[in-house]
C-alpha cells in the first residue's frame, strides 16, 4: 500500500495554487477590493436588482455600462431605495468607490441619488458634507 | 435558454427568497453546512481508501461515509439551486459557475469510474495504483469545487 502522504501533499499543493491565483483577482464582499479615494458616477440606470445577495443597479455612462454594488436587501430598502423609487431609464448619481482594477466597470455606492432623492445605502460610509 | 434562467427568477418561491431577510441567509447557511458535511466525509472516505485510519473496518467505514456524503450532496444541491435562482442569468454567465458545475460532473465521473473499478476486482479492500489516482482524484476536485464555489461570490 502507497503512502496516502504523497496525494496529501499534491493536494495542498493544488490548493494552495488556487488560492494564490485567486487571491490576486478578490473582490465583491466588503470594501477591499475598491480604491480608496470617492468615485462619482453618472448615468442612466438600464437594470435594477433589489435582492439577495444584495442590490445592484446596472449604469449607462457615456455609452459603457457599469455595475453599480449597493448594500443587501434589507440595508438598501431601509435607506428607502425601492424598486417604486427608480426605473430604467432614470438619471443615477451614485457616489462610493470603484474596482481598484481600473479596467472593470465596476464600483459600490454608499450614496446614490435618483430623480432628486438621496438614498445613503451606507451612511456611514458616505463624503463627509 | 435565457427565457428558462429569467423564468426561473420569476416563480413566486424564487421571487419570496429574493426579498427575503431571513430565508435568504438560512439557506446559505444550510449550504454551507451541506457543503461541510460533504467535504468532511470526502476526505475521511478518500483518506480511508488511500490507507489512512486502518484501525477502521473498511467496508463499514467507506459504507457510513459515501451515506453521509450522498445525504450531503442532496442538500447541497437543494439549497445551491435556490441560491443560484435569484440571479440565474447572471450566475450563468459567470465562467467561475461554469467551472464549478464542470468540476462536480468531473468529480461525478470519477467516483462511477472508482465504483466500476471497485465492483470489476471484488476485492473486499480495494488498493493499487488506480485506486489510489482515483482517491487522489477525488481529493483534488471535490475540494476544488469548494474553491470555485467560494469564489463565485467574488468575481462578478
Amino acid at each position: 500500500m502507497q503512502s496516502p502522504f504523497n496525494g496529501i501533499r499534491r493536494v495542498a499543493l493544488t490548493a494552495a495554487v488556487i488560492l494564490a491565483a485567486a487571491t490576486a483577482a478578490y473582490g465583491h464582499h466588503g470594501w477591499s477590493w475598491t480604491q480608496d479615494g470617492f468615485f462619482e458616477l453618472r448615468g442612466k440606470i438600464t437594470a435594477i436588482y433589489i435582492g439577495n445577495p444584495h442590490a445592484t443597479l446596472d449604469v449607462d455612462a457615456e455609452g459603457e455600462v457599469w455595475r453599480v454594488d449597493l448594500a443587501p436587501p434589507s440595508r438598501t430598502i431601509a435607506a428607502g431605495f425601492t424598486e417604486e423609487v427608480a426605473k430604467v431609464g432614470d438619471e443615477v448619481t451614485a457616489i462610493g468607490h470603484r474596482s481598484r482594477d481600473e479596467t472593470e466597470k465596476w464600483m459600490k455606492a454608499s450614496r446614490i441619488i435618483v430623480n432628486g432623492k438621496t438614498y445613503d445605502v451606507y451612511p456611514d460610509r458616505v463624503p463627509p458634507a | 435558454m435565457d427565457e428558462l434562467l429569467a423564468g426561473i427568477e420569476q416563480l413566486v418561491l424564487v421571487r419570496a427568497l429574493k426579498a427575503s431577510f431571513v430565508a435568504y441567509p438560512i439557506v446559505n447557511a444550510l449550504h454551507i453546512m451541506s457543503i461541510g458535511a460533504l467535504l468532511t466525509s470526502v476526505w475521511l472516505m478518500d483518506l480511508r481508501v488511500l490507507g489512512a485510519f486502518c484501525s477502521l473496518p473498511y467496508a463499514a467505514f467507506v459504507a457510513l461515509m459515501r451515506r453521509t456524503a450522498f445525504a450531503a450532496f442532496a442538500g447541497a444541491l437543494v439549497t445551491g439551486s435556490l441560491l443560484f435562482s435569484v440571479r440565474a442569468s447572471e450566475y450563468a454567465a459567470m465562467p467561475i459557475f461554469l467551472t464549478k458545475m464542470t468540476l462536480i460532473l468531473l468529480a461525478g465521473a470519477n467516483f462511477l469510474v472508482f465504483m466500476r473499478v471497485c465492483r470489476a476486482r471484488g476485492v473486499e479492500v480495494p488498493a493499487g495504483g488506480v485506486v489510489t489516482v482515483l482517491a487522489v482524484l477525488s481529493l483534488v476536485l471535490w475540494t476544488s469545487v469548494l474553491f470555485a464555489g467560494r469564489f463565485i461570490g467574488f468575481l462578478n
